[in-house]
């Protein structure tokens, strides 16, 4: 869950880090209302999950509200990356010296928090340190005691080495207190990443995170309840999201034909790769750990929705779940509507037997090799097309 | 021999009284599993299949040398248990939970680390044995035969049908271990490789990887140094998956050019690794050449 640049700001703030004054505003009058509160030029950023902001010039600066005013109804409603525009932050604009980069991320494996540093902060820092590492510091971190007083001196030294002249000397004692803090908010609020990019250092005062980048791991969302949200999708789509993830269903719409209903990743990936390497396409997946009679008869109720699933595949190897409950689920959803696609199932395991007399009772021959069940879907597709 | 858990290894179940905990603690048992005690707090004196259950750990360690625990806990509260089963002095963990907190993940794995302990998981179905007759987890175990295959997979599902079809062309398995489907986990597939190579019952392994994470190419890192002589196999899922998107396992995403089949097999074919391109291709290679 990736946050809006204004939500990070205001979180940054709550923990020491220093951010320019800014306003957050939906409306052209909102706008007009926060440069005009800010008295000063302004930059309007578009509020997006999306990166790259600025290189789609997406974001505009302006000397007084009336111009806000304007530049925020040339970039309302434009779409980035898919996300529609909604909301913009309005933010003093600041005179910088000199950017640097600032981030605590997870080395996924080493299994330890990651804290980096460089001095070439702004839009190509990684193009940047991948061109010259010399110029990216990463410190491991022990998630448990976070960012030490050894390397919280150290990433400030680093910084520090590569910046001469130093604009003022208590620079070194704030960056480190920085990192310390970034930490703080890292392990606040359950982040995969925190980063300042750039954080700009001014004629006078604190280091200023210009910019602020908040993911939450999805699977901690339930301890900041209050920061979940639709923000890239729509209200509709977030809603689903929300339902499908209570359900443990991961469901993921393709351009193909070949619906397939799943349990396990790891097998629904395999399934997928085996339909293209015989030349079919997949419509769409879902992969659920709801193998039981009225999990699948619900699971049905999605594909059955679904415009372009031609054919559908089900798979199940039961070693936990029973194949005679997985039959009766597809037949109660028979015996309620007509399915609009060829059913082609896949069974073995626990009861099989029992399950593969409830099908074929019902029209449908089930396969117990999975690879026979491929060929079958991909068949079934060209007769239906 | 088998790596990690034998026949003489002594189990403890966090979690024992929930119904998918006792309806496994059942099928654990009748498999050879040596579960000597339970724990759920308010249910201390009760027992579960005949197994005494503890109020904690503290106590249940205080009347019982235990070596392993099986986690049967929900994701939200894990990592109190396993902090608990770590610092009681537990060495192995198998950790079930899917969608454990990233944040707690590390910090189990931290104090795993600093105690020496070995955590399988989260997001596995556990591990079996078959030559010891253990089992620590929820494997369906009547696929699973003893023999000269260690497996080490990230997935659970893609794991019963791999496993199958070995046993079904007669290649019987020395110990398979679900590593977990998470972007952090205990155990990877470089340890479970090194404890293979010190396993004499161990003849060859299988590696069941998918797209994203680095487990893969460090395994291949691994055998390319040298540091294993047995011949190894892989299959891996994802060869058509959609790029930014997770795919059921939260480890299993591919970024940008990182994390892809293309690369991960790029790298263990150099190191030597026999890679099948489908489920079927890995097992007519593991018959043909461990001569079954």
């Amino acid at each position: 869950m990736r946050l809006f640049e204004y939500e990070a700001k205001e979180i940054f703030s709550k923990h020491n880090i220093s951010v320019p004054r800014s306003r957050y505003a939906e409306s052209q009058q909102g706008v007009f209302e926060a440069a005009r509160i800010l008295n000063a030029p302004v930059v309007i950023k578009p509020q997006t999950t999306t990166k790259a902001r600025g290189k789609a010039g997406l974001i505009r600066f302006a000397d007084t509200p009336q111009e806000a005013a304007q530049c925020f109804s040339e970039i309302m409603g434009r779409t980035h990356g898919g996300e529609i525009i909604r909301g913009v932050l309005v933010e003093e604009k600041v005179k910088t010296c000199k950017e640097f980069f600032l981030a605590v991320t997870v080395d996924y494996t080493n299994a330890v928090p990651v804290l980096l540093g460089s001095p070439l902060g702004g839009v190509d820092v990684e193009a940047d340190a991948k061109g010259n590492p010399r110029m990216l510091k990463k410190i491991r971190l022990s998630p448990s005691e976070g960012v030490t007083q050894g390397q919280a001196f150290e990433m400030a030294d680093f910084l520090c080495a590569h910046t001469s002249p130093l604009p003022w000397h208590h620079l070194h004692e704030e960056l480190q207190e920085l990192t310390r803090s970034l930490y703080r908010v890292f392990r606040a609020y359950d982040c995969e990443l925190v980063e300042i990019n750039p954080l700009a250092l001014t004629e006078q005062g604190p280091p200023l995170a210009l910019d602020a980048l908040i993911t939450i791991d999805d699977e901690s969302q339930f301890r900041h309840p209050e920061l979940v949200r639709p923000r890239a999708q729509s209200q509709e789509e977030f809603a689903r999201e929300q339902e499908f993830k209570k359900r443990g269903w991961t469901y993921i719409p393709l351009e193909g034909e070949i619906g397939i209903l799943s349990s396990g990743a790891g097998i629904t990936m395999a399934i997928l790769d085996l339909i293209h390497f015989n030349g079919g396409k997949a419509a769409n997946f879902l992969d659920t750990a709801q193998m039981d009679r009225k999990g699948i008869y619900d699971a049905f109720q999605i594909f059955h929705k679904s415009p372009n699933t031609k054919v559908l595949l089900v798979n199940i190897f039961a070693g936990l779940n029973r194949c005679d409950e997985l039959a009766l689920g597809i037949t109660d959803y028979l015996r309620d509507f007509k399915a609009p696609f060829p059913i082609v199932v896949r069974m073995i395991g626990n009861k099989d037997q029992e399950g593969r007399a409830i099908l074929e009772e019902a029209g449908i021959k089930p396969f117990p090799s999975l690879e026979e069940a491929v060929a079958k879907a991909i068949e079934e597709v060209r007769c239906v097309s | 021999m088998s790596v990690l858990a034998f026949n003489h290894t002594t189990v403890l179940i966090q979690g024992i009284t929930g119904k998918t905990a006792r309806h496994h603690t059942k099928n654990m048992l009748a498999y050879g599993t040596r579960i000597l005690a339970g724990v759920r707090p308010g249910s201390g004196g009760e027992e579960v299949e005949g197994v005494p259950v503890y109020d904690s750990v503290q106590e249940a360690c205080r009347d019982h040398r235990l070596d392993a625990s099986v986690l049967f806990i929900p994701a939200a509260s894990v990592k109190q248990a396993a902090l608990d089963a770590l610092r009681h002095g537990i060495k192995l963990l198998v950790i079930h939970a899917e969608h454990v907190p990233l944040h707690d993940a590390m910090d189990i794995i931290e104090e795993a680390r600093k105690r020496e302990a070995t955590i399988i998981g989260p997001n596995t179905p556990g591990m079996i044995s078959p030559p010891e007759k253990v089992k620590l987890g929820f494997v369906p175990s009547a696929y699973f035969k003893p023999g000269p295959v260690g497996v080490a997979s990230r997935s659970g599902t893609l794991t019963y049908e791999l496993v199958s079809r070995l046993t079904a062309a007669g290649l019987g398995q020395s110990t398979v271990i679900g590593v977990g489907g998470d972007r952090v986990v205990g155990l990877r597939f470089a340890q479970a490789l090194k404890l293979f190579e010190l396993d004499p019952q161990t003849l060859a392994v299988l590696l069941i990887g998918e797209i994203g994470g680095s487990m893969e190419e460090e395994a291949g890192e691994l055998i390319a140094s040298g540091g294993i002589q047995k011949p190894v196999f892989a299959y891996l899922a994802g060869h058509t998956a959609p790029e930014g998107q997770r795919v059921g396992h939260a480890g299993a995403i591919i970024n940008s050019a990182s994390g892809t089949t293309q690369g991960k097999i790029r790298i263990l074919e150099q190191a030597g690794v026999s890679v099948g391109r489908t489920i079927a291709q890995v097992v007519e290679m593991m018959r043909a050449s461990l001569g079954c």
